[in-house]
């Protein structure tokens, strides 16, 4: 009798194991960056819905954590706005690939400013979240808002960061580093910088700072321009930044161009390269390549073809690069000669 | 014959000392689970030692996290060891805001759970006592990310708008509220079974004498349990010290600043290493997860002390009321 109900249990339990997918599908696992995974989850949909012998997982984990997992081999794509140091690349050498390229808006929770875009500037956010500029109402404010003078509320402003390995820290510290040479010899750059004590709030992913920002009034914070239409309907502000040659830009997809015009013909073959305070008038200063950090040696030669193979696809023009999945993050597409240099890198990843 | 708590009756134990192979598996087994205590701290002791030189006293003294900068190819060495230029790992935010959060959460935790305890105990009428007690132990079950979440969507914001000058929800206030929320189902289940298993002799002698209620359980029954409630919050403060995803939701995730009001971001110690380890990955010197690593030791060895000083004060006053 217990044999028999032995038997059964092993019976059912090998047939209930042997429900995953059919044999040849291989499964792909992608992690990291909040900036990038809205942009993931529409082209992963897409591309299953032609490929049903793939099976990718998406992941938002912060860019910290996508590029430790691809290096520890745990995840095939690490998505991260921030590109390797070359600390790391020595001990790993990792594709860094772009894929998109990708902006930060500067959001602020002040109610009754009613639609007007704030003016900030690299120095003055650094100031802000330096610890030295404490209340919206500052004289430092109100000189590159001449327009809000008496519209601004004498409130303490809650400056909200990542907490997380963040690729949105590191263009955000980058562009702090770029404009203000005390921030730059001070917290630098980078996914995780030891941020002044000021009073800052810490909160995890771009949808975790989102919801302080919503939850915290008079407060300011960084976001990926992918979570742009959650920000509008929060009536949360996002503010114009002050770019190199001094204009006030909104994050715009032409504004965004424009920055990448002005400074992709500099991408080098690693194509590791910061695009942020591009020269321009019309340029946006926060733009960035969304990277997927790819080990270039895969463990099958089915997972190697499975990722080369998404990967092409993501850089396509008749793929991933089309308006409707771009357009849907506020991204632009690649232009042709980095999407050709990503495609070099990609073909170079192989198996045993 | 008189048998103390912990021991077996002496036919008992003539037969456990007759039967070898009974007598050293269980002590095998006995000794394994202070082995397993031993070697996690023989292991963190290893992964921290160079963290421990590299970051010599400065560790306990500064407020200042900082894994250095990764962008730059600049190292600096102490020690022997070496990290990222302008690395430096000081504990001092998070073992305060760890001591002041669970310390604060024991204030307001332990009146509200004696008082619980006790109306279970007499107040609260036979046929409801299984339900409150079950709810007891519910919520002492309830996980911990479910009061993280709850404070993160309720808690957070209502502090943020109602309480709050700066209009910031997550911080100290919030933290030490939710962690006083988990402990006080804890001590009100382990109050409640000392008070309760305490004679009811005490407490009817008490009231035969003409005092009052309160003052029966105030005077007599309370001081009796003295120990056995001590222990219990003693317990449930470390409990709080190592409470991780909750507090990590409401925290505010402070770094490189210490609280100056009830209002302020804090961070603890067991959050941080959550929140902290991803980028101490990205240290490619390695210094920083070994840093990770030493904050670990210091949680390991102050939750070790906490739980070593309440076994001695639970069974140190054993007052059963037993005559003879």
């Amino acid at each position: 009798m217990l044999a028999r109900r032995f038997a059964v249990a092993l019976g059912l339990s090998v047939a209930l194991a042997s429900c995953s997918p059919a044999a040849g599908t291989v499964r792909l696992l992608e992690t990291g960056s909040t900036l990038i995974y809205p942009l993931m989850n529409l082209w992963v949909a897409a591309y299953q819905g032609e490929h049903v012998d793939v099976e990718i997982t998406t992941q938002s984990t912060g860019s910290g954590t996508g590029i430790s997992q691809a290096i520890a081999g745990v995840a095939q794509i690490g998505a991260s706005d921030a590109y390797m140091p070359d600390a790391a690349m020595r001990e790993h050498p990792m594709l860094n690939v772009p894929l998109a390229i990708s902006a930060q808006v500067i959001a602020y929770n002040l109610p009754g400013l009613g639609g007007v875009h704030l003016h900030l500037s690299g120095p003055l956010l650094a100031a802000i979240y330096g610890g030295r500029l404490a209340y919206w109402d500052d004289q430092r404010i109100l000189a590159e808002n001449a327009a809000l003078r008496g519209r601004l509320p004498h409130r303490a402003i809650v400056p909200i960061r990542r907490s997380d390995g963040s690729g949105d820290t590191f263009i955000f510290t980058q562009y702090l580093s770029e404009t203000t040479p005390s921030w730059r010899s001070g917290p630098g750059f980078g996914t995780t910088v030891s941020w002044p004590a000021s009073g800052t709030v810490g909160a995890n992913g771009n949808p975790g700072v989102l919801q302080t920002c919503e939850d915290a009034p008079y407060s300011i914070a960084y976001v990926g321009i992918s979570f742009m239409d959650q920000v509008n309907g929060a009536h949360l502000g996002y503010a114009a930044l002050r770019n190199r040659a001094g204009a006030y830009v909104l994050p715009t997809t032409p504004a965004i161009a424009a920055a990448a015009a002005a400074l992709v013909s500099r991408t080098p073959r690693d194509e590791r390269i910061s695009l942020i305070d591009a020269p321009g008038a019309g340029s946006y200063p926060i733009i960035n390549y969304e990277y997927a950090i790819v080990n270039p040696h895969q463990p099958t030669l089915q997972i190697e073809r499975a990722l080369a193979g998404f990967l092409e696809w993501t850089l396509s023009t008749r793929g991933g690069q089309r308006p409707v999945f771009l357009n849907a993050v506020h991204f632009i597409a690649l232009p042709p000669v980095v999407a050709r240099l990503s495609r070099d890198q990609v073909a170079r990843i192989t198996s045993p | 014959m008189a048998v103390r708590q912990g021991e077996l009756r002496p036919a008992v134990m003539q037969r456990v000392r007759t039967q070898p192979l009974l007598r050293y598996a269980t002590g095998a087994f006995a000794l394994t689970s202070f082995g397993i205590i031993f070697l996690m701290l023989l292991f963190l002791l290893a992964y921290a030692f160079p963290a421990i030189r590299f970051n010599g006293t400065a560790f306990f003294t500064s407020p200042i996290w900082n894994i250095g900068n990764q962008y730059g190819s600049a190292t600096v060495t102490r020690a022997g060891f070496t990290a990222q230029a302008g690395a430096s790992f000081g504990s001092l935010v998070f073992v305060s805001g760890t001591l002041l959060s669970s310390f604060l959460a024991m204030i307001a935790a332990v009146p509200l759970s004696l008082l619980v305890a006790l109306a279970i105990v007499y107040r609260v009428p036979a046929s409801l006592k299984p339900l409150a007690n079950a709810v007891v132990e519910l919520m002492a079950g309830v996980p911990s990310v479910i009061y993280g979440l709850w404070g993160m969507i309720v808690l957070v914001p209502f502090i943020g708008n109602r309480l709050s000058p700066t209009g910031s929800g997550d911080g100290l206030l919030a933290a030490t509220l939710i962690l006083a929320l988990m402990v006080v189902p804890i001590m009100v289940a382990t109050t409640r079974d000392v008070v309760q298993a305490q004679q009811a002799s005490i407490y009817e002698a008490s009231m035969a004498l003409g005092s009052t209620s309160w003052q029966a359980v105030t005077r007599a029954v309370l001081p009796s349990v003295r120990s056995g409630i001590a222990g219990s919050v003693l317990l449930a403060f470390g409990r709080a010290l190592g409470e991780t995803m909750a507090v990590l939701m409401v925290c505010g995730a402070a770094i490189n600043t210490l609280p100056h009001g009830i209002f302020s971001p804090i961070n603890t110690i067991a959050a941080v290493i959550v929140s902290q380890l991803e980028s101490a990955l990205t240290d490619a010197s390695g210094m920083a997860q070994r840093s990770l690593g030493e904050l670990a030791l210091a949680l390991f060895v102050i939750t070790l002390i906490v739980n070593a000083v309440a076994r001695i004060v639970l069974h140190g006053g054993d007052r059963s009321g037993a005559i003879g």
